[in-house]
């Protein structure tokens, strides 16, 4: 029986075929959806698995997720330095870091960071920390080789930035792969970037605040020069500590290769910063800090939580693409019936036969029911492999875009709809072997 | 060896007055080599099918040793014919792709899910019977008279007592059509089996013991 079957799929090569790439890439279309929106899913919350709680200025929510988790540049208000003073002190925070960020290197966003965000990445593969002002610690896909410098540039290379010629870093280390963003980001001391505006702000003063012809206010500096809320213009992270030599230990060091003085950071005078990643020492502190640090002027907010929502809108899209997906599968699903009914049309003949030469009808039924089933199961069994090869295509390339890792894979509940899809290619191959089994012999042989 | 007892046979087709088949009587005893004849359209291969198995009759009986498989649902025709009738047809229906043996062995494959012993070991004395040597060769790849004498091969191989075979020769030339007559009148007779052959040609009818002569529907006396 089985000789039959493949004597048959052999002699129709071509058109069992093409049957098997049409239903390959209906399902691979199916497949692809469904992995890639997990994907995405699955990449966006591991990212920001590192940031337990981010503290803002008051402002989108969204945006200072994209921000401070997947590092897309955008001005963002600043957050006063005594809310970071006041976090360090706070016993129940285990540890609090800035984040600043405005420069790059090529296309590799620099963060202005301290030492307990290094940690909470995942610390460094290779190399030490930075320990001076002219020091870097690169993510693990920048291209940077430990001992490299470079001078960090104001906006990204491809859209026309300018150079901070006057600052040079040294990559002195390198982070473990994170799976994030951040695996593209290069980490600097945040006094390193105070210092670097600071002067620069300093110079713009001295040349009569000429600044960058054409840039607006709002863009110049890094993630936004506006005051955030009630802070005085001085407490601004340009210029502070500079006109009085007297108040330099809250304001940045001038000395590029001065040493890291984590006091600074956290003293209450100091500049503000973008945003502030906070890990509390429990789920509860966690809750309180988020509680008590919502305010006119601040932010603070679960990434899981704003990720969650937009979860809830690219759930939306993808069921708008399974619908699209369903319906092609559909389609195919009627064209493919189409095309074996007229093929079992074609063989009345040899199906008479076999029921004349003393084939049970079973044996008839199970005859054609092996030939569509095995040319629709090889189909969907390639689709599977053509949406997952496709997603995982996908995935690397936003990968390579984003830094976001993007575990393509299959869980537990896609079993379910698989063994459906089965099931419903059992049943679709059971149409044509029913009229088989149902044909008269004698009539088939006639015709 | 079984008789073949046919009484009150009658088929009639919607919208017509006259019965296509009306066979008050025909009794063909076992091992017997009949011949079928009749001008086209006069019922020889309807009645063929009636006693088969393959069509249903309405009215009437077919009784095969006692059998009365006008009255047997579908399977169990098909399953009566598997067991007791080797048919060869015009058309060979032959399996391309297929070779030549796992042409002869089909039936059997098809009926049961392992072979029975033996069984490839008949397929190749019939094989060598009928003169095709090489049995692994695929079908579609031998000549007209090759394919025929595979299907007469293939029509003996579950050891029938009923041989049936409807215009075994007509699409063949003269020369394959007369070893084709040759083998199917000599097979049946070394299988000891009842021969009922539908043909207009008069080399295999006259190697037949007796020949019955349709027309209309009806049994006419043969002539000579």
């Amino acid at each position: 029986m089985f000789r039959l079957v493949a004597a048959d799929l052999r002699r129709n090569a071509l058109g069992a075929l093409a049957i098997v790439l049409i239903v390959a890439f209906a399902a691979a279309l199916g497949v692809a959806v469904t992995l890639q929106e997990r994907a995405l899913r699955l990449g966006s919350a591991r990212a920001a698995a590192a940031f337990p709680v981010i503290v803002g200025a008051a402002g989108s929510e969204t945006q200072l997720i994209l921000s401070a988790v997947f590092l897309q540049p955008a001005p963002l208000g600043l957050v006063p330095g005594r809310v970071l003073a006041a976090l360090a002190a706070d016993p129940r925070v285990a540890w609090a870091a800035p984040v600043g960020f405005g420069d790059f290197v090529e296309d590799y966003p620099i963060v202005g960071t301290t030492q307990a965000l290094v940690d909470g990445l995942g610390g460094l593969r290779e190399g030490q920390g930075f320990a001076r002002l002219d020091q870097a610690v690169v993510g693990a896909h920048v291209q940077l080789r430990t001992g490299d410098r470079f001078h960090p540039l104001h906006g990204q290379a491809s859209s026309g930035g300018h150079m901070h010629g006057e600052t040079t870093y040294e990559v002195v280390g390198r982070l473990a792969p994170t799976g994030t963003p951040w695996d593209r980001a290069v980490l600097v001391p945040i006094e390193a970037v105070w210092r670097t505006h600071g002067m620069e702000a300093l110079e713009e003063a001295a040349e009569g605040a000429h600044g960058h012809a054409g840039e607006t206010p709002g863009e110049d500096g890094h993630a936004g020069q506006q005051p955030a809320g009630d802070e005085p213009a001085g407490e601004e992270l340009a210029g502070d500590g500079h006109a009085d030599p007297a108040q330099q230990h809250a304001g940045p060091a001038t000395d590029p290769h001065a040493r890291i003085d984590a006091a600074r950071v956290t003293a209450a005078g100091a500049p503000g910063v973008p945003a502030i990643v906070v890990k509390p020492r429990s789920i509860a502190d966690a809750y309180k800090l988020r509680q008590e640090w919502r305010t006119d002027t601040t932010l603070a907010l679960f990434p899981a939580e704003v990720l969650t929502r937009l979860y809830a809108t690219l759930g939306d899209a993808r069921r708008v693409l399974s619908a699209v997906a369903m319906g092609a599968q559909a389609l195919v699903a009627a064209a493919i019936l189409l095309v074996i009914l007229l093929h079992v049309g074609q063989r009345r003949r040899q199906i008479g036969a076999l029921r004349a030469f003393g084939a049970p009808r079973l044996a008839v039924f199970a005859v054609v029911w092996m030939e569509g089933f095995a040319l629709l199961g090889l189909g969907l069994l390639s689709g599977i492999g053509l949406g997952y090869g496709a997603a995982l295509a996908i995935a690397a390339r936003l990968q390579a875009q984003s830094g976001v890792a993007l575990p393509v894979l299959f869980t537990a509940d896609d079993l379910a709809p698989l063994l459906l899809l089965a099931g419903a290619t059992a049943a679709l191959a059971a149409v044509p072997a029913l009229l088989a089994y149902r044909q008269s012999p004698a009539a088939a042989l006639r015709g | 060896m079984p008789t073949l007892t046919v009484e009150e046979l009658e088929v009639r087709f919607p919208g017509l007055d006259t019965p296509a088949l009306a066979i008050p009587r025909l009794g063909i005893a076992a091992g017997a080599r009949i011949g079928l004849t009749g001008p086209s359209g006069s019922g020889k291969t309807t009645l063929l099918n009636l006693i088969t198995g393959l069509e249903r009759a309405g009215t009437g009986r077919i009784l095969w040793d006692g059998t009365d498989i006008a009255r047997l649902s579908e399977g169990r025709r098909d399953r009566w014919r598997a067991a007791n009738v080797g048919l060869v047809m015009q058309d060979f229906h032959l399996f391309d792709g297929l070779s030549a043996r796992d042409n002869v062995l089909l039936p059997l494959r098809l009926a049961r899910f392992a072979l029975p012993a033996g069984a490839g070991e008949e397929a190749d004395r019939l094989l060598g019977r009928v003169g095709i040597e090489r049995r692994g060769q695929k079908v579609e790849t031998l000549s007209r008279g090759q394919k025929q004498r595979v299907a007469v091969a293939r029509a003996l191989i579950a050891r029938p007592g009923i041989l049936i075979a409807d215009e075994p020769t007509a699409s063949l030339d003269a020369e394959a059509g007369a070893v084709v007559a040759a083998l199917l009148t000599e097979l049946a007779m070394e299988a000891g089996a009842t021969l009922i052959v539908a043909s207009h040609d008069p080399r295999l009818l006259e190697r037949l013991d007796r020949v019955v002569r349709l027309e209309a529907g009806r049994i006419r006396p043969a002539e000579g």
